[in-house]
């Protein structure tokens, strides 16, 4: 059986071939090309666009040019989910490269957050790692780390250092050994057939009578209808780092490897295809 | 602060008693509940008027030590959302800002001449316009603390920025939250419709009520008069960090 530790790795090095095209709306000098571009899955939109940037700065004007956007047909897309979970949310299932389209104009301020530097997504990495370890810690082990600790994970998450990432990030995922597991799991579920953006709440890792809780029993609580019923065709898929996880895994389990980087376990369901 | 922890049916408690203190008030919070769900949250809109200071934040963060106590020149008074009142009121606030303006300049102190023109004439510049403001106050289950939520628009639908925020913020309380503007006010995503909103940070929220949630222990009552310590903190306009950012009520609360 792989090492837990290669589960680790995969989930962090797992890339998305990206083909970002420029909205046809925009005020062009010439033609743009399309640019592409293998994207993390787990880091963000805003974080490793640069280059996009850079590409279509050379054909556009700098004053045509206000705050980036990225959208996928029509929906606006959310800088602040990982990349991985916006793929799996919006475009599991289709033909590869993801097509992206690129906007400099018409910013969707009621929908999407402001990214006006990289600080920002700092700041706002930092914040889900706290509220992961409040959940699972009562944030003891967050508030222990010193600045450089913290700086460290989002340094790793920045420059793609893995080790980095992970000497510091192994603290976070410790527990006292006669609990069983967090105190809380940390996670988010993802769907795009109802208006709520995603079903965050608390749950234990360990039932009070001391059964292990499974990806199972978690949307039992919280998305029932993603479970078929007996000899019922499945509606649903439910996906993590674009795989679908057997519905037995131990929830503790999944916490541990299969969160992102800041510390959520992020839970796609999707409508399983019908071709 | 273990023994008066919020959970969410205090929560939900709280709230019922502060939508009962709203309407005594005559103020307009109201619940606005979840679909397939006892959750909800509160919700208050209200109208505005207000002059934005349109310097930079570092700048605003410098010169605001230098502005009185009593000042109200870059945050004008507040309109009721009654729609008979709501003309006349706009006409006397505008009236309100230029006096007070022109007031607050003999009670500046250490300014020289040239300055004190400067204040004027970049106050008169900023502009002076009715925006929307809507509160959401939430329960964060992470840190078992009420959150607030907020987003101003102009009228015409436009959000404001952090940075018109920030300048529409009374200055008094922007000097409080100056050293570090990012992890007290934030853009983020409103959990519940997906939108954007500014949030006030949890962490400071929990540093917060944890001496009001103390001193409500002491009382013969502790999880009675944690909800009405609570529900008053909700609606003071004097001790409440977060809620310095609501409009001020006409009549003082109790």
């Amino acid at each position: 059986m792989a090492d837990d530790k290669d589960v680790l790795r995969d989930v962090w090095f797992g890339r998305i071939p990206t083909c970002f095209t420029l909205n046809q709306d925009e005020v062009t000098e010439r033609e743009a090309e399309p640019y592409y571009l293998l994207l993390p899955r787990v880091s963000y939109l805003t974080l490793v666009t640069d280059k996009v940037k850079k590409h279509f700065l050379k054909v556009m004007k700098q004053e045509d040019m206000e705050e980036m956007w990225f959208e996928y047909e029509g929906t606006p897309l959310k800088w602040h989910y990982p990349i991985g979970v916006l793929f799996d949310l919006h475009a599991s299932n289709t033909v590869l490269p993801w097509s992206i389209t690129v906007h400099f104009k018409n910013f969707p301020d009621r929908d999407l957050l402001r990214c006006p530097s990289h600080s920002v997504i700092e700041a706002h990495f930092m914040s889900s790692i706290k509220e992961a370890d409040a959940l699972k810690h009562k944030s003891q082990v967050v508030n222990d780390m010193q600045k450089k600790d913290h700086k460290q994970l989002w340094m790793g998450l920045q420059n793609d250092k893995f080790d980095q990432f992970w000497a510091m990030n192994r603290k976070l995922m410790e527990y006292p050994t006669e609990e069983g597991g967090f105190r809380y799991i940390p996670f988010r579920i993802y769907q795009t057939m109802s208006d709520r953006p995603f079903i965050q709440k608390l749950f234990r890792p360990v039932s009070p009578e001391g059964n292990t809780h499974t990806l199972g029993s978690l949307l039992k609580e919280m998305y029932p209808a993603a479970i078929p019923n007996e000899g019922q065709q499945k509606r649903y898929q439910v996906v993590i780092h674009g795989i679908e996880p057997l519905l037995e895994t131990p929830l503790q389990w999944l916490s541990e490897h299969l969160s992102h980087p800041d510390n959520f376990l992020h839970i796609c369901i999707v409508p399983t295809p019908t071709d | 602060m273990s023994s008066c922890v919020l959970d969410k049916e205090t929560f939900r408690h709280c709230c019922q008693l502060l939508l009962q203190l709203s309407e005594q008030l005559g103020d307009c919070w109201c619940w606005v509940p979840v679909q397939d769900s006892q959750d909800g949250y509160l919700r208050k809109t209200a109208l505005r008027l207000v002059t934005i200071d349109s310097r930079p934040f570092g700048d605003q963060a410098e010169s605001s030590s230098e502005l009185g106590p009593h000042n109200s020149c870059l945050s004008g008074p507040d309109v009721q959302q009654n729609d008979q009142d709501q003309s006349a009121l706009i006409g006397s606030a505008n009236g309100d800002i230029i006096r007070g303006d022109i007031e607050d300049q003999d009670n500046k102190d250490n300014r020289d001449g040239d300055d004190g023109e400067d204040r004027i004439c970049r106050m008169c510049e900023g502009s002076s316009q009715v925006l929307q403001y809507e509160y959401h106050i939430l329960f964060s289950c992470s840190y078992r603390a009420p959150v607030l939520y907020f987003r101003v628009c102009t009228l015409e639908g436009r959000s404001l920025s952090l940075e018109e925020v920030w300048g529409s913020i009374h200055p008094n309380f922007r000097l409080c939250l100056q050293t570090s503007p990012f992890t007290m006010v934030t853009q983020q995503e409103h959990p519940l419709l997906g939108q954007a909103f500014f949030m006030l940070h949890p962490c400071r929220t929990e540093d917060f009520m944890r001496p009001l949630l103390q001193a409500a222990q002491d009382q013969n009552s502790p999880t009675g008069s944690c909800l009405i310590t609570w529900a008053k903190l909700c609606l003071t306009r004097e001790s409440c960090t977060y809620f310095q950012l609501c409009p001020r009520e006409k009549s003082d609360m109790v």
